[in-house]
């Protein structure tokens, strides 16, 4: 009777690794966030959380909801692949409010785009800033919407 | 010296100690529930990462190197004011002539791009007789099949989407920078404030809401072409992309497997 025993010192090895064992599963159960493992080796909420900011452009459809006469007039002429907010700037806040201003516009919008640059492609339109007319702003001749037409 | 610690005193700490964990599930939805109240939502209600692939390409004799997309991906993405970080930026590409009575086939490139781009160009130090070519080439994250990013990543902070985007969890990120070194496209940095590694994530909160990312929506000559590979529309500006151009990817000898194609760049794009 006595030799079949199981011997103390192995009740109390096995015990211990059994709560080892145990914590060590309750700690995975509990500590690996819920959504790990939903598209891969990673958090599944990442994604959420990426896509939780704040939008600051609206978009150009946004804009043709109020200013669909401005966009008819922008398709006849050669702007009309440029969005509203290349130039007019983020526009989400005034979408929402039209209360709220868009970016105030100066020439420096035109000239980012149209000074002479070696690198630009030959089909850009470009100038060079002291020979055409340097002392006018670019919309006392020009209107923005229709390039092609002039003051 | 103090008396070493009570067996009773050590069965009572282990036991706190696991009931503390047994009572997390009850207070993670507590948590999450105050979350969903405070955070506007994540992924908008039908959207199903697994249904898109989103890629965005380039066209390099499109560009005309205006900052427009730098501009609006910085105020987007409210990447740190100052230069040095950028989520996209543009480079201009400057081949010389080979100097006279030279064998070689074109001369040194110049290549600058100051504050990125961002408010443009200034002129070029470069005489004009003495370009043989130039071209613009905007730049960002290649979203790579086989990314060194999260290759290196020692945390599992960075991962790729299954709609095709390589993002950041900014709560895994340790700030390492090991992703910053091993990016060989330069693609990544550390944002000052919050000391995690950032790149561009393609816009996610404005592709997942039917929006293009703030770029290709500024982009005035249409240089960046955005589309869905799982979803082509009917006159897919990103099909026809790719089927009218002989496209590149960059340093493809790297085995990176970049997804974003590069049209009429040349032998000197790195």
């Amino acid at each position: 009777m006595q030799s079949s025993r199981v011997p103390p010192q192995l009740v109390r090895l096995i015990l211990l690794v059994l709560l080892i064992l145990g914590t060590y599963a309750i700690a995975r159960v509990n500590l690996t966030p819920k959504t790990f493992g939903q598209y891969g080796h990673y958090r599944g909420a990442a994604l959420d959380e990426a896509a939780a900011r704040q939008l600051v452009f609206a978009g150009t459809k946004a804009c043709n909801e109020c200013h669909d006469e401005t966009f008819a007039k922008l398709a006849k002429d050669r702007h009309k692949n440029v969005g509203c907010e290349t130039c007019h700037g983020p526009s989400r806040a005034h979408a929402r409010n039209p209360d709220v201003t868009t970016q105030k516009l100066t020439g420096e919008f035109c000239v980012r785009c149209h000074v002479a640059d070696p690198a630009r492609p030959a089909a850009q339109k470009q100038i060079k800033l002291h020979e055409h007319f340097p002392s006018d702003s670019c919309i006392g001749c020009h209107v923005a919407h229709q390039p092609n037409q002039s003051k | 010296m103090s008396p070493s610690p009570s067996r009773r005193r050590v069965l009572g700490l282990l036991a706190s100690g696991l009931g503390w964990l047994a009572s997390m599930p009850l207070a993670r939805p507590a948590k999450a529930a105050v979350k969903n109240l405070l955070a506007s939502a994540g992924l908008p209600p039908g959207y199903d990462p697994t249904k898109h692939q989103w890629l965005i390409c380039m066209d390099a004799d499109k560009c005309i190197g205006c900052g427009s997309c730098v501009d609006a991906c910085k105020l987007e993405n409210k990447v740190p004011q100052s230069s040095g970080y950028f989520r996209t930026w543009i480079e201009r590409y400057i081949i010389k002539k080979p100097a006279p009575g030279s064998t070689a086939l074109r001369g040194e490139a110049v290549v600058d791009s100051p504050n990125g781009g961002r408010r443009g160009f200034p002129p070029t130090l470069v005489p004009r007789e003495e370009i043989l070519k130039a071209f613009f080439v905007p730049k960002l994250c290649n979203l790579c099949e086989h990314s060194p990013c999260s290759q290196a990543c020692p945390v599992g902070a960075t991962f790729d989407t299954p709609d095709g985007v390589v993002l950041v969890d900014p709560t895994y990120c340790i700030g390492c920078g090991f992703c910053i070194q091993a990016c060989p496209y330069g693609c990544r940095f550390m944002n000052p404030e919050t000391h995690t590694a950032e790149k561009c994530t393609l816009c996610y909160h404005r592709i997942t809401r039917g929006l293009r990312p703030a770029c290709v929506e500024v982009c005035p000559t249409q240089a960046r072409i955005f589309g869905d590979l799982k979803n082509p529309t009917e006159k897919d500006p990103l099909q026809e992309f790719i089927h009218k151009n002989k496209v590149f990817t960059l340093k493809p000898h790297l085995g990176t497997e970049p997804r974003v194609l590069y049209a009429n760049i040349d032998k000197e794009v790195r």
